[in-house]
């Protein structure tokens, strides 16, 4: 298509700009293409920095030969039941946060004296990272499986407690008005107001938590593990298996990523509220 | 409309008092505040503001008690010092900022009222909600959650979630506040036809004295803190009113009279306010 220079020159070049820009839009996600690049360029640098003699990356392995173990790592029993065992702990370290963390925020929510009675241990024991727990946690627990799981407990124990008790005490209380208008009982108000009110800050205690779960959980294989992908990485380490470590980390990624889609999940079915948000 | 008048919903307020005592710095929100409305008669409070409007909204509602006087609704008494009537749905509120649950769908925020009062089945419920919804111009709308609505809808749905339970009086605070001008304009005709189609009691505070003058029967000015009633304007404009009325010179008179007597209401709350300031 070709535009000869007249008066409506420079409308009908805007105009084709507007067209280009829109199949542009349409064909082509110039995002989408700036991170493939972006990404592509990374790998190269990568598999080609000991010829290149780019320092530092030069000492791993490259990503062809990190792909040569993960094929064989990927196909033994020990790899996978590594998974399975880091999977068992962060679902009961995590779960077990919950079951302890939301019902007790909730009521240090709504009662002024249980409030003022945990908060100040909370206050003491919260900012100790969960990583120095470690060492106590297991002298206390009779198994090193129970400190592991002491240890991911911890990680997603204080951040739901504080959402919960935050997500309940911050509720308009025109919420409540208006129940108690509309006719529900003072009990009503639990079930009908405070709890749903307080579920969306639920749900994002739960996925940072579970961020935090997976680090301990981490953290806590290496030095107190016999078992487990963090233990499986340290391994690998301890032997000089460089591509296995890596392969290790990224199947953490990997675990840690699904992990957050699934807490993202039950969160829409919760919350399905805020999905438009 | 006098012929519904026999319903109920006659609100007397007897010297009405309330002293907020914050760090013993005695405030004193209204002060011996009286006045009675009709059953079935809409009334607007304009004043400036902190002259008290909400406190005494509250206390009709039940959320809140006087310190001196009474207010009584059909003789019941809804408050005296040291003692209130809990809310209930004879005394709907329309809030402010709007208390839709955001948690649940629109067709369950207007059905839950009688339901739960076990007024209506959820079938019949559901029937008038449509019924109601679909007459403020929102039909289809039932299973959206308030999340996804905008402002003017969000208060229509929660003026037809209050009229479900069929109150005695429905107490709005500045409903209308954060719409635009041309919203705003919208939804009171729709207030104003759900009110011609059934009269009910209507409290209503606002700062819009063009609003005031529009929706009322009787408009109570009241004056800065301590909030007095400062005078009371009967609007005789016929009902149905449509946005015609808003030019015609009797509306205009009768603006004009209110926005008189607030304007010096509104200049002393505002030096107050600088005072308090420095």
């Amino acid at each position: 298509m070709t535009i000869a220079p007249s008066a409506t020159g420079v409308a009908s070049a805007q105009a084709r700009s507007r067209r280009v820009r829109r199949w542009l839009a349409s064909h082509w996600n110039l995002n989408l293409l700036l991170g493939a690049i972006s990404i592509g360029t990374l790998f190269l640098l990568w598999e080609f920095a000991r010829p290149l003699g780019i320092p530092a990356i030069s000492n791993l392995p490259p990503p062809t030969e990190v792909i040569q173990t993960s094929a064989s790592l990927l196909t033994s029993q020990l790899y996978w039941e590594g998974w399975a065992l880091s999977l068992r702990r962060i679902t009961s370290g995590f779960l077990l946060a919950q079951i302890v963390g939301i019902p007790l925020g909730l009521m240090m929510a709504m009662h002024r004296a249980s409030f003022d009675t945990i908060f100040p241990i909370v206050e003491i024991l919260r900012p100790i990272p969960p990583v120095a727990w470690i060492p106590v946690s297991i002298v206390f627990w009779p198994t090193r499986e129970l400190s592991v799981i002491f240890i991911v407990f911890l990680g997603a124990f204080w951040i739901v407690l504080l959402n919960t008790i935050g997500g309940a005490s911050n509720i308009d209380p025109n919420y409540k008005r208006a129940a108690l208008s509309l006719g529900s009982t003072p009990g009503d108000l639990f079930w009908r107001i405070i709890f749903p009110a307080t579920v969306p800050s639920i749900v994002t205690g739960m996925a940072v938590g579970m961020g935090i779960a997976w680090e301990m959980v981490v953290a806590a294989e290496m030095v107190a593990g016999r078992t487990g992908l963090g233990y499986l990485l340290w391994q690998s380490f301890e032997i000089n298996a460089i591509a296995q470590c890596i392969v290790c980390m990224i199947s953490i990624g990997i675990a840690g990523y699904l992990s957050s889609e699934i807490i993202r999940l039950f969160g829409s079915f919760v919350a399905p509220w805020q999905r438009q948000r | 409309m006098a012929v519904e008048a026999a319903r109920g919903g006659a609100l007397s307020i007897r010297h009405a008092g309330k002293v907020y005592d914050p760090d013993g710095a005695n405030v004193v929100a209204i002060d011996d505040v009286s006045f009675d409305t009709r059953p079935g008669e809409f009334c607007v409070v304009v004043g400036p503001s902190g002259c008290g409007k909400t406190t005494l909204l509250n206390t009709i509602a039940g959320f809140d008690e006087l310190t001196v006087g009474e207010i009584f609704l059909d003789d019941e008494l809804l408050t005296t010092p040291g003692k209130r009537l809990m809310p209930g749905a004879d005394r709907m509120v329309v809030f402010q900022n709007g208390a839709l649950f955001p948690w649940k769908t629109v067709l369950w925020n207007v059905t839950c009222g009688p339901i739960q009062q076990g007024k209506m089945n959820r079938g019949e419920a559901q029937v008038q909600a449509r019924e109601l919804l679909s007459r403020v111009g929102l039909r289809g709308i039932e299973n959206q959650y308030p999340g996804e609505l905008s402002g003017g809808m969000k208060r229509r749905v929660e003026i037809v979630r209050a009229l479900m339970n069929d109150p005695k009086v429905l107490l709005l605070d500045e409903p209308f506040r954060a719409l635009d001008a041309l919203t705003k304009s919208v939804v009171q005709e729709y207030l104003l036809e759900l009110y011609d189609a059934s009269p009910k009691t209507v409290f209503f505070i606002t700062h819009d004295v063009e609003e005031a003058v529009f929706l009322a029967d009787k408009i109570v000015i009241m004056t800065t803190r301590p909030g007095r009633v400062l005078k009371i304007v009967d609007v005789d404009i016929d009902r149905p009113r449509d946005y015609h009325v808003l030019t015609s010179g009797h509306f205009l008179k009768l603006e004009n009279d209110v926005r008189a007597a607030i304007h010096g209401e509104a200049r002393k709350a505002f030096e107050a306010g600088e005072r308090e300031l420095a």
